[in-house]
């Protein structure tokens, strides 16, 4: 990353120099930020007005408010200096140069090679992100190339939908041919050759089943082909949500996914099954069809062909206008799919408090900006559609009255001009199939956007070429770790430590205070932003994500049980486990005596997210399924935290025999619940704090020690109550 | 670590009585408060309802020994407040919720693959502000207030929309 951005005004030799905006004080300026081995050097307006020495700080650290951030440097003591003030575009630049100014103040080292910045693209200035094009210039047309090069596995049917509809339109080419020649031949010299007549009704009739043939086939392979298409769309995009990391998938909403798998992949089926093929064969109709009328008469030919140019201007015009729109509407359809799903999802919390009427108006008001949305769009596109297809036409009339005098003075025949009009007629079937293209391209395009928006993404936690499948025992070892959701704002900071084989570690801790973010780490949810984490001595980095946590058995508090048997549930972990496996996974789990009072044992439907079972059933379900793959690693996230007292002894004993000889690491509020563990980490402000056993640490009087007293003395005050 | 009392008093809203707040401007970038003779060296304040109102409900904040954050109490009014009290609250408000003005929107391009870039004017000059996410990022708050978040983590917002010109509406319209 460039970190001498803006040079100081008195051309001093530095190693870092940044811009801001803000005095330390808060007051809007023109300021550099310069820093190099021996000091900080602010500059105000043109001017140096602070000078800090390194050596008076013990940390420096970037403190992000709303609007803006500021900088500060905090002493051996916890004093703190602000250095100055600045806008969030410079913020990662600034945590950078804090970042290495305490590596410098902590290890003596100063790194000043920091590199060139990520390439951006020179249009918008986002990152790159390895890549060559950026995905959000890309033109409107390479979306609609991408999702034809889609249909490649299919050629062989879309190649038959596009030679059934040439036939098809081949005999509709003929049929005005058949009716110049019984006009020319057997109407006009008024011939009594009914044979003639006879033939050109039965070529007509065989033409024309032809045809009927030809459009059957073409419909079979077209939907052959868009169907199979809208199947691989959706199943890319959920195997891309299936791969992408945590943090991108918590960036959007349930709703958002499920609209983006279903509805946006039909959308692109719909415009594929009916506009795919189309687009090659109207491009042939109207090629065809305008050599055919040039041939018969060229000057008529370019009467009917003048308005067109016109007609595509209009096109261009719509196309974005339409465009807007759809996106509109795409975005008022998201927000109603987000809020369904939100609804429904939390439908107990709605029942509970008796809001079922404000959330039927909360829902129509989506439901009504969804409608609106549509209306709208449909109306612009049908207000312009009558002026539109009226310029298109405008041809026809000129070419009927040239065309009708050509005939009076017999420069033309009348079956010539009956030919002529009727490829005239079928000529603007093209032209309008094109005019139509703003309004399908404009919601197609916006749908594939979205669509090639998710498979675009690049997932944070990638495996590397070539990783280990380890086979895990269970040691741990956490080197230095710094963690970060947003890597200049460190939740975890420095932790190092060892977890052996077998060991049971309970980590306790305020709120907040990174604990589930230890464990996200050691399932590689996310990525360490320093340090290392090893599994019995392999980086975290290297191990095949799958292998991994295939071989980490996971309780939380609140378990989630998929809409399915009991049986389907425990089995989840494994699925290739025998009856025996599962039952013996419930034994385990002190599930299996509950199990045998439903109705259909193993194979009662849980339900939806398992309401039929209480808190305590579903815990121990959740506990059968993670011991089924007899992991090496156990992790307990507050497993007991939403249970009574009596299920709580109950569950723990199930947890005893689960983590029996397994790396466990568990969490817990109610320190009580980890009264068996072998040691206790205990973190504070991200890090770790003090580690011992329960007898070490109370002796200690430390951090451990204050939590237990003060819950002690909560549990007194209640119990007074 | 909590105490005894504040346990008990966790509940209950302090409103600060505006006469006895003295604060001021630390060199660490925050502020400090005097409050009927208690002292706080530290102390970030916080607009409780920033969307509704940017001068009530003001919460003063403080970490305790153990680094926990305690609130010392909320101002329910700045108006309240003496003018210089005022002036330096306002001061390190504005400075913390930095956040430029939309005055006129020129034109938005829509690159079709969720982002969005918005010419504009605002209170900081000319600025063509990029939106990624923008249907997430590219908010109306209200029926008159637009959010904007842009990639680099910079807000702006427009406090009332329809009291932009005709030209910002009609440009903001496909997309608010």
């Amino acid at each position: 990353m460039k970190l001498k951005i803006k040079l100081p005004p008195d051309g001093r030799d530095v190693h870092f120099s940044l811009p801001f905006g803000f005095t330390a004080q808060g007051e809007k300026c023109d300021g550099v930020f310069a820093a190099d081995d021996i000091g900080i050097y602010i500059y105000t307006d043109g001017s140096l007005t602070a000078e800090y020495r390194l050596t008076d700080f013990a940390e420096f650290r970037c403190h992000r408010m709303v609007g803006t951030s500021m900088a500060q440097g905090v002493s051996e003591n916890g004093g703190e200096t602000a250095f100055c003030g600045f806008s969030q575009d410079m913020f990662l630049r600034f945590a950078e140069v804090m970042k290495l100014l305490e590596h410098y103040v902590r290890t003596g080292e100063l790194i000043t090679d920091t590199g060139e910045d990520e390439p951006v693209c020179p249009k918008c200035g986002m990152p790159l992100e390895g890549g060559n094009e950026c995905v959000f210039c890309r033109s409107k047309g390479s979306v609609m190339l991408r999702l034809l090069k889609m249909i490649r596995p299919y050629r062989k049917y879309f190649f038959a939908a596009v030679v059934f509809t040439v036939i098809s339109q081949a005999v509709w080419v003929f049929v005005p041919y058949l009716d110049r020649v019984l006009i020319d031949r057997y109407v006009t010299p008024k011939t009594d050759n009914v044979h003639g007549i006879a033939v050109i009704a039965l070529s007509m009739m065989t033409l024309l089943a032809a045809a009927g043939v030809s459009d059957f086939f073409n419909m079979k392979n077209s939907f052959r082909v868009a169907l199979n298409l809208g199947k691989d769309i959706r199943e890319a995009v959920f195997e891309k949500s299936q791969q992408l990391s945590m943090s991108s998938v918590s960036k959007r909403t349930a709703g958002e996914l499920i609209n983006r798998i279903s509805n946006d992949a039909a959308k692109i089926e719909d415009f594929v099954t009916a506009n795919g093929k189309d687009m090659i064969v109207k491009l042939l109709s109207f090629i065809i069809l305008s050599t055919l009328m040039f041939l018969i008469n060229p000057k008529l030919a370019l009467l009917t062909l003048l308005p067109t140019p016109f007609a595509l201007i209009l096109v261009k015009k719509l196309e974005h206008i339409m465009h807007m729109n759809y996106t509109r509407v795409w975005k008022t359809s998201v927000a109603h799919s987000e809020k369904l799903h939100d609804i429904l999802h939390g439908i107990r919390e709605v029942k509970s408090f008796g809001r079922e009427k404000q959330e039927e108006e909360r829902y129509s008001r989506y439901s009504l900006a969804f409608t609106k949305a549509c209306i709208r769009g449909e109306t612009m596109w049908y207000m312009t559609q009558p002026f539109a297809y009226f310029i298109v036409t405008a041809g026809n009339y000129l070419m009927l009255y040239f065309g009708g005098k050509m005939v009076l003075g017999e420069a033309l025949t009348l079956g010539q001009l009956v030919q002529f009009t009727t490829y005239a007629s079928m000529l603007y079937d093209p032209i309008n199939w094109l005019f139509q293209m703003p309004r399908l391209l404009a919601d197609a395009s916006v749908s594939a956007g979205k669509v090639f928006e998710i498979l675009d993404e690049r997932s944070d936690v990638r495996d590397i070429p070539d990783p280990v499948r380890l086979e895990i025992k269970g040691d741990i070892e956490l080197d230095d770790v710094s963690f970060g959701y947003r890597s200049y704002d460190p939740v975890l900071k420095n932790i190092t430590c060892n977890i052996r084989q077998g060991e049971m570690i309970g980590i306790v801790g305020h709120s907040g205070v990174g604990k589930s973010t230890l464990i996200n780490l050691i399932m590689r949810l996310y990525d360490c932003t320093g340090g290392e984490i090893r599994i019995d001595g392999v980086p975290i980095g290297d191990i095949e994500q799958h292998s991994l946590r295939s071989q980490i058995g996971v309780v939380l508090q609140e378990s989630f049980l998929f809409d399915g048997s009991v049986y389907d549930n425990i089995s989840y972990a494994k699925p290739q486990a025998g009856f025996e496996e599962i039952i013996r996974a419930a034994k385990i789990a002190n599930a299996h005596e509950f199990i045998t009072k439903l109705p259909d044992g193993y194979n009662t439907k849980v339900g939806n997210k398992g309401f039929q079972l209480s808190g305590g059933e579903r815990q121990r379900i959740a506990i059968a399924r993670a011991v089924l793959n007899d992991p090496r690693i156990i992790i307990l996230d507050e497993a007991t935290a939403s249970l009574d007292t009596q299920t709580e002894k109950m569950i723990q004993q199930s947890l005893a025999k689960l983590t029996e000889g397994r790396t466990t690491i568990a969490i817990a509020h109610r320190l009580s619940t980890l009264s068996n563990a072998d040691r206790l980490f205990v973190l504070d402000k991200g890090r770790l704090a003090e580690t011992g056993t329960h007898k070490e640490l109370m002796e200690k009087k430390g951090g451990y020690y204050r939590l237990v007293m003060a819950q002690r003395q909560t549990t007194k005050m209640r119990a007074a109550t | 670590m909590q105490t005894e009392t504040e346990i008990y008093e966790a509940d209950r809203l302090t409103l600060l009585d505006c006469d006895k707040i003295k604060l001021s401007r630390t060199k660490s970038g925050f502020l400090s408060l005097n409050y009927d003779g208690r002292e706080y060296p530290r102390i970030d304040a916080t607009r409780l309802m920033p969307f509704y109102s940017k001068t009530t409900y003001i919460s003063l904040c403080y970490e305790n020994e153990e680094k926990e954050l305690r609130e010392a109490g909320v101002i329910k009014d700045m108006a309240d407040l003496d003018s210089e009290q005022y002036r330096v609250l306002e001061e390190y408000l504005s400075y913390k919720y930095y956040m430029p003005e939309i005055t006129k929107v020129y034109n938005i391009r829509d690159n079709m693959q969720g982002s969005i870039f918005v010419k504009t004017d605002t209170t900081s000059g000319e600025k063509t502000i990029c939106v990624k996410d923008w249907y997430q990022n590219f908010r109306m708050l209200t029926d008159d207030y637009l959010y904007v978040c842009d990639a680099e983590g910079n807000k702006y917002f427009c406090e009332n929309i329809h009291k932009l010109d005709k030209k910002s509406r009609s440009v903001l319209e496909m997309f608010t």
